[in-house]
Formats: C-alpha cells, structure tokens, sequence
C-alpha cells in the first residue's frame, strides 16, 4: 500500500466518520460541532494570510462580520430570500469590502498590516456599534426566519441540528476544499515565495501587491462566507458576537496553536481551544484566561504550535530508523 | 461672553484634558515602539491594570493620593516583569511573536482583571479636596478635577523631558529609540535600557490610567477605547516619535472633544479619517521616520 491510497483511505474514513458522528453525539455536542467547524474554517483564512502569505491579520473580524450582517439583513428585510443567496449575498459583501480595503492594505507588510487591519477592524465594529437604526447596535439582529434548503421538490428544514450539521459539513468542508486547493497551484507557490522573500518574487516578475490583495480578498470572502453561516445558525447578529477584536483573536490564536507551518494546523488548533473550553468551562468562568495563557505558552516555547510539537516528537522517535 | 462660546472653551478643555491622558499613554507606547519595532499591544491593559489597583487601595487605605503614586508603581511593575520574562524570550523569534506574545498578554490580564474584580464598572470617587466646580468667567463651570488632571500630567511629562533630554541616561534611550543595534555595540547594555523604558513607559500609562479612572469608571472595557485612540496618535505623530506623540495627542484630544459635540455617531470615524489622511499626505506621520 504506497502513501497515495493510504492517504485516500483516511480521507474516506474521515469523511465517513464526519457523516455519522451527530448521530452518536446528540444534539447538544452536534451543536458543539458546528461551531467548532466554524472557528476551524475561520482559522483556515486566517492562516492562508499568516502561514502561507506571511501576513498578520489582527482585523479578520471585519469580513467575518460584514458577512454575518449580509445575512442576517437580507434575511430580516427580503422575505423569501432562499438560502444559496443567503451564502452568495455574505460572499458578496466580504468580497466588497475586500475590494475596498486591499488597495490599502496590499501596500503594507509586517507590523504595520497588523495594525492597519486592527484599525480597520475596530472602526467597522465602531460603526456598527453607533449605526443601530441598522445593525442594531449591541442587540443587533435577532428573530429572522431560517431558510429551508430547496433541492427540487424536497425542502430541507435547517433549523434542526442534525441537518444543519450536514449543510454546515458541506459548505465549510468545500470552502477548505477550495483553500487547500489553491495552496497546490501556482499562485499558492507565489504565495509562499511572498511570505519568504517578496523581494525575489518582485525579480522573478510576479506581481507581490497583486498577489497579497488577492489572497486578502479571497481569504476575506471566504471569511465573510463563515460569517453568513454564523449568521444562519445563531439566528443572532451582533456587535459583540461577530465583529469585536476578540472576534479576530479567536482564530488567530487557534491557528498558531495548531502550528501555521502546515494547512491543517489550524484545524487542530480550534480542535485544542474547543476541546479546553469543554474542560474549563466546567471549573470557572473565564475560559479566555486560559486559552490566553496557553496562547502565550505556545507563542513563547513552540513557535510551531501542536503540528510542531507532534513533527519534532515524530523526528525524535524514528531518529535512529533513518 | 455668551453661554455658547463658554461651551465652546469647556469642551477646548475637555479636548485638552484627553489630549494629556492620550500623550501620557501614547508617549510609553511610541518610545517602546522606537526601541523595538513592535506597537505594544498590552499598553493599554496597563493603564486598564492601574485604574483598577487604584480602586484596590482605595478600598483598603481610602487614600487616593496614596493610590495615585502607589498603583501606577505596581502596574510598572508587572510591567517590567513582563518584559522581562516574556517580551525578551521572544525577541529573536521577530516580529510577529512579539505581537502575538504582546496580544497574548492583553487578553490575560483583561481575563484576570475580570477574576478579580468582576465586569461591572466600579466607581471612584474623588478626594474632597478635588471636587466642585471652579468658576472661570461668566459662563464657563469647570470641574476642579480635570483641571488637576492636566497639572498632574504637565508636572509628570516636564520631569520626564528633562530626564530624557538632559541626562545621560536620557541620551541613551534617545540613541536606542533611533538604532539600539549600534547603541549595544558601543558596549551599552541596551536589555536592561530596554527593560527600564518598559517600565517608565507602563508606569506613565499607570499615571493616566489612575487619573481616568474617577471619570470613566473603572471597567474592563477602558482599556479598548484608550488603546484604539493611542494606536492613532501613535501612527499618527510617526512611530518613535515623541514631538510627533505629542501634537497628534492634542489634536486627536480637541477633534474628540469637538466630534462629541457636533457629530457624536461619527467621532471615531473622525479620528480615524484623520489618521488616513496625515497618512496619505505624509506615510510616516508627522515627525516619524520610519514608514507605518
């Protein structure tokens, strides 16, 4: 068995095992889940921009959220509003604010990213926060009908938890699909060239604030996809839920928990911080103490977060066989 | 004098009042940022963390002079220890760990002082000497507090003036801010210069943080607001720049002031257009050197 179909083998019995869990979990874990693989999508455009493009996002929120009020105010204002418009609408609306914001942005690297996209950031919660005749301000938007998903003469009712899951499964799982996807293709490479020596990929005759504008507006859109998800699960919208700085920390300290080195990293880390607060929540209520300090642990003693720890541990063990 | 251009000096001076806050806080933040290279996260939480050990003496010793000098001691050093056992462990990591570190620490000691002390806003109330209003002019009420607010902060930034500009330490920090890698090879001992103006810096925004405190309440939120302002005068003024720190405050402090009167909704969108276009005209602030 050569390492091809092993790793199909995995896939299946992962996909397998992803299809029949919220049948042995039950509803409340079910829920768990699909928040879980909110916060794991969500660290995956946080990574593309931090471990692939090498750009710190500390603003990510902003698309997150943008996409969550998309939702919720085509819901609340367009009555009948199916639900592939729901996703296309949140799309559109990160994909906007994109455009609008990666001219700026595209120009600058490092620290200064890091701060423009905080400041963005913050002064798009500010004006939701203040512009309450239409977000709502800190109540935000509540009480819109879900929609059913239609699939010819069969409508799916999605406000049941199982059947959410499945939507959530396959919308989420197409958008990583999509990511590691385009990871593997040439632009990925550029990606990867920018991150390690944007200079060279300048020589090299690519174009590096092209390159850096898109993969902020596609890591945005997809972002802001994650957020009209959000939107249809919580049948809430607020400041506080979906556009605060803890917002855009959240993800971020999920992917460089898990390791930014790798795709899937991420994933792993929203499975650690998911998985602490489970055991934490139980004890106290400042679950976020916690997760600040092991947040701060990682940073300080594995730069590489647990895809790090597990490939040293890996190098460690079959040291001698090689 | 008519009673509108008596409100048009009050809110002047409530504009100068956040202005010398604002400078207090900003002028650690942007030497930090000077010597290096990272805008401090946690800056903010220090000021936050000075506030509420303000509240902490208060309640034990009722003494609010006593709490003016002993909190903004004690957030300094947290302060020190942080850089000390963090901040530096990072260092050669780059960049983006010293962020991320610094982004760490804001959300701990945000979650710690919520373990402490709760989420509601906890008041303090000002020693009696301090309270009333003073009477200038026909029309203009002010209160004594904020007018001592700005003595405070005056007394304590010419005393930092001159100990940066007329010492020989001063002149150390100053070199490093500009090139600290020259600074350690001329056989300086830059971590320990580092360390202090960690602490110096934290301890001016424990200054600020326990002079708001009587007027903004003391909640965890305090720290966001101050931080976001910071940030702008920061980037604003030109990173590393202390003169720079110092017009943008003010002018960050009278357009807050003004926006709060005229355009309540959209004064952080004030502020922040302000900063795009000082950008735009000028990519490294006003006095900075380095772009943002």
């Amino acid at each position: 068995m050569n390492g091809k179909t092993r790793l199909l083998i995995t896939w299946i019995i992962g996909i397998i095992i992803a299809i029949a869990l919220p049948h042995f979990v039950g509803i409340v874990y079910t829920n768990v889940l699909v928040t879980f693989m909110m916060d794991a999508t969500f660290a995956l455009t946080i990574n593309m921009l931090l471990g692939f493009t090498g750009l710190l996002t500390f603003g990510h929120a902003m698309f997150f959220g943008v996409g969550g009020y998309a939702a919720a105010l085509a819901l609340t204002h367009i009555p009948g509003f199916p639900l592939i418009g729901v996703i296309f609408f949140s799309a559109m609306a990160a994909l906007l604010l994109g455009v609008l914001v990666a001219p700026l942005l595209a120009r600058v690297t490092g620290t200064a990213f890091a701060m423009l996209t905080l400041a963005f950031g913050q002064l798009l919660y500010v004006i939701c926060l203040k512009f309450r005749e239409i977000t709502g301000g800190e109540d935000g938007i509540a009480g819109y009908d879900t929609p059913p998903i239609h699939l010819g003469f069969v409508n799916i009712d999605i406000t049941d938890p199982t059947n959410f899951y499945y939507f959530a499964l396959v919308v989420l799982g197409l958008l990583t699909f999509f990511m590691w996807w385009l990871t593997k293709t040439p632009f990925g490479t550029v990606m990867i060239g920018v991150r390690d020596n944007a200079l060279r990929v300048d020589y090299l005759g690519y174009r590096v604030k092209h390159t850096k504008a898109v993969v902020l507006i596609i890591s945005g859109t997809v972002a802001g996809i994650v957020g009209g998800v959000y939107a249809l699960f919580h049948n809430l919208v607020s400041t506080d839920g979906v556009l605060t700085i803890f917002v855009s920390f959240y993800p971020l300290m999920a992917a460089y928990i898990g390791g930014v080195a790798s795709f899937f990293g991420p994933i792993l880390g929203a499975a650690v911080l998911h998985i602490l607060d489970e055991l934490t929540s139980r004890y106290t209520e400042r679950v976020d103490l916690v997760n600040g300090i092991v947040f701060i642990l990682v940073v300080m003693y594995a730069p590489f977060g647990a895809v790090g720890i597990w490939w040293s541990i890996k190098a460690r063990l079959f040291k001698k066989a090689n | 004098m008519s009673s509108v251009a008596g409100m048009y000096i009050t809110q002047g001076i409530h504009g100068l009042v956040y202005g010398m806050l604002l400078f207090l806080v900003s002028s650690g933040l942007t030497l930090i940022f000077g010597m290096m290279g990272i805008l401090n996260l946690a800056h903010a939480s220090f000021f936050m963390l000075a506030a509420y050990f303000c509240y902490a003496v208060l309640q034990v010793t009722g003494n609010f002079w006593l709490a003016l000098i002993a909190a903004p001691v004690v957030a300094a050093f947290f302060g020190v220890l942080a850089e000390r056992f963090l901040l530096r462990k990072v260092h050669y990591m780059g960049h983006v760990a010293e962020l991320l570190l610094t982004l760490g620490l804001s959300l701990v000691i945000l979650e710690a002082v919520k373990v402490f002390w709760g989420t509601e806003s906890l008041i303090i109330t000002v020693p009696e000497s301090l309270q009333g209003l003073i009477s200038m002019g026909q029309h203009i009420q002010y209160p004594i507090y904020r007018l001592f607010i700005i003595v405070v902060a005056c007394v304590v930034l010419v005393f930092m003036a001159l100990i940066l500009f007329k010492t020989r330490l001063g002149k150390i920090v100053r070199a490093s801010v500009t090139n600290s890698e020259m600074v350690g090879a001329l056989g300086i001992n830059t971590p320990i210069v580092f360390m202090l103006v960690f602490g110096i810096g934290t301890w001016l925004a424990g200054v600020a943080g326990v002079c708001a405190a009587p007027l903004l309440t003391v909640f965890p939120g305090m720290a966001d607001q101050m931080g976001m302002d910071c940030f702008v005068v920061v980037v604003t003024g030109g990173l590393g720049s202390l003169l720079g720190a110092f017009i943008a405050a003010f002018s960050i402090g009278e357009l807050n002031a003004y926006g709060v009167q005229f355009v309540p909704r959209l004064v952080p969108v004030i502020t922040f257009s302000f900063m795009v276009i000082v950008l735009a005209i000028k990519p490294t602030g006003f006095f900075g050197e380095r772009e943002a």
